[in-house]
């Protein structure tokens, strides 16, 4: 008897996992965006939500999986040499771009060149300006020199600046290839229509026989997240990306929906311009920062869907356990207080934090207003539009901005150009010939334990010095509808559906 | 003239021989004929409760309305806290009396702004007519061609976020239909006798329009001011609904209703009292503009 039972439940088990471990060919991907994505073009893209249909119109030339390791892709296998500074890349055969031209090392050659090309203005052209030669030494072998070491360079391949496009089309379109991407993705461009459509057609050619079992993807933007869940639930779409707070309990067990939940890459907090009164004196830093309850802040505005934050490297990634980031500060309003005195303002003082709109920063914001009202630092709060908040932190005019960065597989497009002295995105003016050093050392040192270390000594100067108070990771989350069958989630948030399929 | 007859929101045909009915009937008799409306009283006593709660909201209210408190967050209504807690643990009761204050704010002074920008200009535009009244009128005719909400957006976009400047951007708006009915009243009045009369006199344009058209021209113009007061009351909540009025913490309406939109399946008392106070207070508003209206037109006598 008890035998026939555990039969029954062996057989019960393997129907369960064979209806989902079949692919099925067919059907319509419908995605749920929480932006209209602006550019096709990876060369020229600077939004992040166009990634997301990057992803499966264009291949890279590696990726990375679930535990943020390179992974081949267009290239099936690398060496790096010359003490990190060539990487020679065996590339994939038999590939070719939607438009019909042969993906090999030539191509590979003319997209280098195109991000490299100053005239052509790519906003890639930070992350690969180390490239000095591309050459092709033969049609599958691709080697490329760097001016110096710089160890992320694979996990910045695995991003834009790693995604082909055809040089045919390229030199065609121009700029235009904005409007008419080609790659040599799972999926083809049809058509886009702003703010109401992208939709996506299977290529038939591409290398990876065993993928693209969805006929067509469509994404659609909804910038209101309650209407995006409410479209999931009634079935206009299989998949959602992003989702509010509020909203998770209920769908941790809901019958129909499911919520996928990972460590992000992202993290959250507040720019403090140091360049200028009054954030100009540490003290003061050091007096705000004490007042805030980062795990009361996280419990308050986002329960379990943030982590608190002390550094730039959340759980996911390999720097994380770096002690003076992964270690959260108690808040302490009698220490600030005694740093107030010692600033000679035992009374306080006053400045205006900058935050974008939207529901989320007005949360944090009141409740850093609450708690640094605590130890007499009055903050005013200003919403300020998102275009307009991002030139103002690049002319650094402002006292503090409530804003993050939305992170990278490798720890350094984490934190280089946040802290690097005039960094890209430095809102904060933050200068200090050590951290440059270290940041620099970091790039050059190959093995984690050595950076772990380098980076390790930048962040005990970082939150000494507080020209960034971080606060919060949040995680990442996506919302699947029933039919969607096969989504690996992987920290980066990228929705790739090569291997996905839908059930009828 | 007739070809603008149809933008104006006040029927000032209509309403042109009031001032001979205010002299005649005096202001008891006015008062009469507005309680007559029962529903326009009613109007009335509301403004007038809503009006005395934002004055002595610090007196009315129960708790601060900006103080979070973590240890009581989205609690539904109870005895502590008649409409629940916010998403940051505050009193919504609290929050919406103190929002009655930005909320009447933003009628008064937008619409004040509207009015002291919009009746000199029509005035002299309706008295003088010519170049000026014809740059006036298709700077009317442009704002006036745009969504008034299209246009108050914009405005408070290019100047900026906060209560401040959406009451300016909401007065800006407003300002062209005051210009237009200051002017057609001049229109309707320059040619009466009396004017005419005091012309020959050899009265001054100043004189004449202080003294004798503006007076004549007041009622709808005070009839519009406060059908608008509902309307900038309703505009203020929607630019902060949209983050560009009031700033966090203050309390609005708009904004309260902003934040609740996140938490209306969790929390739908966060969305329901800042509501019905747009509601009410847009709806007595209407009923006393209405009465107004009814009591100072003569056709309806």
């Amino acid at each position: 008897m008890k035998r026939a039972l555990w039969i029954f439940i062996l057989i019960g088990a393997l129907a369960v996992t064979s209806v989902s471990a079949a692919p099925q060919r067919g059907g319509t991907l419908r995605v749920g965006l929480n932006a209209d994505p602006p550019n096709m073009d990876p060369h020229q893209s600077t939004a992040a939500v166009d990634r997301q249909v990057f992803q499966n119109l264009y291949d890279k030339l590696v990726d990375i999986n679930q535990n943020l390791e390179i992974v081949p892709m267009l290239a099936t296998s690398w060496q790096i040499t010359d003490g990190g500074r060539t990487y020679t890349f065996k590339l994939r055969q038999g590939v070719v771009f939607h438009d019909g031209t042969p993906f090999n090392a030539d191509a590979v050659k003319f997209n280098f060149e195109r991000m490299l090309d100053k005239s052509f203005g790519s906003p890639r052209f930070n992350e690969v300006s180390l490239v000095t030669s591309v050459t092709a030494v033969d049609p599958y072998t691709v080697r490329i020199t760097l001016e110096k070491p710089y160890s992320p360079f694979l996990a910045v391949l695995s991003d834009r600046a790693g995604m082909m496009v055809s040089p045919a089309a390229a030199q065609k379109a121009g700029k235009g290839l904005a409007r008419e991407p080609v790659g040599t993705g799972p999926y083809k461009f049809v058509e886009k229509r702003p703010q109401e459509r992208i939709v996506l057609e299977r290529f038939d050619q591409h290398w990876d026989k065993n993928g693209g079992f969805v006929d067509r993807i469509i994404y659609r933007p909804f910038t209101d997240e309650n209407a995006r869940l409410a479209n999931l639930r009634a079935g206009e779409l299989d998949v959602i990306d992003q989702v509010a707070p509020a909203d998770i309990p209920k769908l941790r067990t809901d019958p129909v929906l499911r919520l996928l939940e990972r460590s992000g890459l992202e993290w959250q907090g507040m720019w403090i311009m140091v360049a200028g009164p009054p954030f100009n004196n540490k003290l003061l830093r050091q007096a705000l920062n004490a007042t805030i309850d980062r795990r009361t802040l996280v419990n308050v505005v986002f329960g379990e869907t943030a982590v608190p934050a002390n550094g730039p490297f959340p759980p996911a990634l390999f720097t994380y356990d770096v002690p003076a980031n992964s270690r959260i500060p108690e808040r302490n309003v009698d220490l600030a207080r005694q740093r107030l005195r010692d600033a000679g303002m035992p009374n306080g003082f006053s400045f205006t934090l900058k935050i974008t709109p939207g529901r989320v920063a007005q949360q944090v914001a009141q409740v850093i207003q609450s708690m640094a009202a605590d130890a007499g630092i009055k903050v005013n709060i200003e919403i300020v539009e998102f275009g307009a908040i991002l030139s103002q932190g690049d002319a650094h005019k402002f006292e503090a901005i409530l804003l993050g960065w939305s992170g990278r597989p490798d720890p350094d497009g984490n934190i280089y150009g946040d802290f690097i002295t005039d960094g890209g995105l430095n809102f904060s003016a933050y200068s200090n010939p050590r951290v440059d050093t270290l940041l620099d050392a970091a790039r050059i040192l190959t093995t984690r334990d050595q950076r772990r270390r380098a980076y390790g000594d930048v962040m005990n100067i970082l939150n000494d010095e507080l020209p960034y108070l971080f606060l919060y990771w949040p995680k990442q989350y996506k919302v699947l509808g029933p039919k969607l069958q096969g989504f690996v989630h992987i920290s980066d948030g990228m929705m790739r559906f090569r291997n996905t399929w839908l059930t009828p | 003239m007739s070809r603008f007859a149809a933008d104006l929101p006040v029927d000032v045909v209509r309403l042109r021989h009031r001032a001979a009915g205010m002299r005649r009937y005096g202001f008891g008799y006015l008062l009469h004929r507005y309680a007559r409306n029962r529903l326009a009283l009613v109007g009335l006593w509301v403004v007038l409760g809503i009006v005395a709660v934002a004055l002595f909201a610090s007196w009315v209210a129960p708790a601060s309305p900006i103080k979070p408190d973590f240890g009581n967050l989205l609690r539904s209504p109870s005895a502590a806290h008649p409409m629940g807690t916010d998403d940051l643990g505050r009193d919504v009761l609290s929050r919406v009396i103190f929002g009655a204050r930005t909320a009447l704010l933003a009628g008064v002074l937008s619409v004040g702004i509207a009015v002291l920008a919009g009746l000199p200009l029509g005035l002299l535009s309706g008295y003088y007519g010519g170049r000026l009244d014809d740059l006036l009128m298709r700077l009317t005719d442009a704002m006036l061609s745009f969504p008034f909400l299209v246009l108050a957006l914009a405005l408070a976009a290019v100047l900026g976020a906060g209560l401040d400047k959406a009451l300016l951007a909401i007065g800006i708006v407003f300002t062209p239909r005051f210009i237009r009915l200051a002017r057609a009243q001049v229109l309707g009045e320059r040619e009466q006798n009396y004017v005419e009369a005091a012309r020959a006199m050899g009265v001054g344009d100043g004189r004449i329009i202080w003294r004798h058209i503006l007076p004549n021209s007041v009622s709808p113009i005070v009839v519009q001011a406060s059908l608008d007061m509902a309307g900038a009351i309703t505009a203020e909540a929607t630019l902060s609904f949209l983050g560009l009025g009031t700033q966090p913490p203050t309390p609005s309406w708009g904004s309260m209703l902003n934040i609740a939109q996140a938490y209306l399946g969790t929390a739908p008392w966060m969305a329901v009292w800042p509501g019905l106070a747009i509601f009410i207070t847009v709806l007595a508003l209407n009923l006393l503009g209405d009465g107004l209206r009814e009591a100072l037109d003569p056709r309806l006598r």
